[in-house]
């Protein structure tokens, strides 16, 4: 994502769920923490943190949530794992969720979150 | 009571600073530090990230203060600053020994200076720091405040070792116990042993001799980190292991307190059961002074490196890798034995840098996911494990610590002090190569590679600066 872009992607995120959402610069990278993201129901536990990553080098977003999360039906996620970034633990998983150059950066969230309720 | 404030200065920087604001010359001269912060613990601590000077013409004449700089000369630092989210510093120097404090004059500057560099960028602290030859004192403005503060200041200087401003007065406490100890690391390296903090990843053929030698040693505080337990083929190697432990399939943290208590009750131990990098190895790991990887992945090694590199804390890796040969002729060894102990000095080259870790390497060795020393996927014996082996590798992994914390074998913080002798490429000594036909450890050295996108990356990123 361009660094020109990232403003107003934030603000939409900032316009969706207020003040749980806190940026961080990392280097080149932009860091955007939504801090108790609800999650469909039956998902352990029901909210979680969602980190997305905005680096200029990768064409969309990275998605990550605290480690441990579980889908609505309460199995772990497949083809997940726990990674230092940032300094911090995250679970990355292989959720393919569409994005292209100028998508909405809310959108692109509220599909991860919905994804969880897809075992 | 407000805690003082550390702050870690890496290899190359160290020398960069102090070269800049101990010119000799008709006024003091100022570096400014690019900084993260972090709190670990109860400490707060600035990361130095690069320090910049100014040229002669950027400074002004003005008579009745040590320095005096125009405006725009630091435009492209504060920029710089802005673009990364990090902190600024404003150094200089009081040339002698001893205690130092900012003059009225220095205060006065700093009371103008901070709270433009905190409009500027808000998530992270700004200081101004005047040292000594042996002392530092500053004045600071955290996120969130509204004045800067005086602050205690703590200064680490990473080197041929960990040098620490000020020094603490030797203690002779524990003279007694460790006399002939002290003859090699002095009164003041083992007070230093007792108030230092070493993680210790992976306790098995290796960690366990580790932990053994660190707790003779009479180090203070033991983070001992590994999620899984003993099993009877474990006995031959794991250090401090009975056959009920294996039985019984005990915790190997708890064994490993077990073994600690026995040698050195004065040793604090900490024991995290956990898988690295769950959240609570994280955090323990954030408390470390060195950090001892003793783990049997590439992936682990990557995430400890990161976690080095960007808090600013050594960290010694070891690895040993045996496997029986087919030899050709009789007088051929039959085994193939190798291994290497790379010292991560924050601000020198990296594991990245030497080639033990590389996106190739990192592939290969996700391919074995399932793989154990115990047994490999398809049901054939793992990895090769010999006690004497590993324990070689171990021991020279306490050396090195040892030296980092004590200083044993120098303490300059110079870059020069720190290169392999006799090598025209520069190489930076801390990466050993074991030969284990032979019994013999070579230092083979390595450079920073200027290319090296983890080094350059992560060092002294500290904290993300969360802004709301």
């Amino acid at each position: 994502m361009h660094p020109d872009t990232i403003t107003g992607a934030v603000n939409e995120l900032r316009e969706r769920y207020g003040t749980d959402v806190h940026v961080a610069q990392d280097g080149a990278r932009t860091l955007v923490r939504i801090n108790d993201v609800p999650l469909p129901p039956g998902c352990q536990p029901l909210a979680t943190d969602l980190l997305l990553v905005l680096d200029p080098s990768q064409a969309k977003p990275l998605h990550y949530v605290r480690p441990g999360q579980t889908l609505s039906n309460g199995q772990p996620v497949q083809n997940s794992s726990t990674v230092v970034l940032a300094g911090e633990s995250w679970m990355t998983f292989s959720f393919n969720v569409p994005y292209l150059k100028g998508d909405s950066l809310a959108r692109f969230a509220t599909a991860v979150r919905q994804r969880f309720g897809k075992p | 009571m407000t805690h003082p404030v550390e702050l870690r200065i890496p290899l190359g920087v160290g020398e960069r600073l102090q070269q800049i604001v101990f010119r000799p010359g008709n006024h003091e001269y100022v570096a400014f530090g690019l900084v993260s912060h972090a709190r670990l613990g109860t400490k707060d601590v600035l990361l130095v990230r690069e320090v910049i000077g100014l040229d002669e013409n950027q400074y002004q004449h003005a008579p009745g203060h040590g320095a005096s700089w125009s405006g725009t000369s630091m435009l492209p630092i504060t920029e710089r600053a802005t673009a990364e989210g990090l902190g600024i510093v404003v150094f200089h120097a009081h040339d002698h020994h001893g205690t130092t404090r900012l003059s009225r004059d220095d205060e006065q500057s700093a009371m103008r200076l901070l709270p433009f560099f905190q409009r500027r960028v808000p998530a992270r602290p700004h200081a101004s720091i005047v040292l000594s030859r042996d002392d530092a004192a500053g004045l600071f403005v955290y996120p969130g405040q509204d004045h800067p503060a005086r602050r205690e200041v703590r200064v680490r200087w990473y080197g041929q070792s960990i040098l620490n401003w000020p020094a603490r007065p030797a203690t002779h406490l524990q003279s007694a116990r460790f006399q002939r100890q002290e003859l090699i690391i002095g009164a003041e390296g083992q007070d230093t042993l007792a108030m230092s903090s070493i993680a210790v990843v992976g306790l098995g053929g290796g960690g366990s001799h580790v932990v053994q030698q660190l707790a003779h040693l009479g180090i203070g505080t033991l983070i001992l980190i590994d999620h899984d337990h003993a099993t009877p083929d474990n006995q031959h190697r794991l250090i401090g292991m009975t056959r009920l432990d294996g039985l019984l399939r005990r915790r190997k943290t708890s064994i490993q307190r077990r073994q600690v208590r026995r040698i050195n009750p004065d040793t604090r131990v900490t024991l995290i059961h956990e898988r690295l990098p769950m959240p609570a190895t994280i955090d323990a790991l954030k408390r470390a002074d060195v950090i001892i990887g003793c783990v049997d992945n590439l992936d682990a090694r990557a995430d400890l490196q990161q976690l080095a590199s960007r808090y600013l804390i050594p960290y010694i890796d070891i690895g040993l890798k045996a496997r029986p040969v087919t030899p050709s002729s009789a007088e051929e060894a039959r085994v193939a034995i190798g291994g290497n102990i790379a010292t991560y000095r924050p601000g020198g080259p990296c594991l990245w840098c030497t080639g033990i870790l590389s996106d190739e390497t990192l592939t290969a060795d996700r391919c074995h996911p399932e793989r154990t020393y115990a047994t490999t996927t398809d049901g054939r014996p793992g990895e090769a494990q010999v006690v004497s082996m590993n324990g070689l590798l171990a021991s020279q992994a306490v050396n090195e610590a040892l030296q980092l914390l004590t200083g044993y074998a120098g303490k300059s913080i110079t870059t020069a002090s720190s290169t392999k002798k006799h090598d025209p490429s520069g190489a930076i000594v801390g990466y050993k190569k074991f030969l284990g036909t032979t019994g013999t450890l070579d230092e083979w050295g390595a450079r920073a590679r200027h290319d090296c996108l983890h080094c350059h990356e992560d060092l002294a990123r500290g904290d993300p600066a969360w802004s709301p």
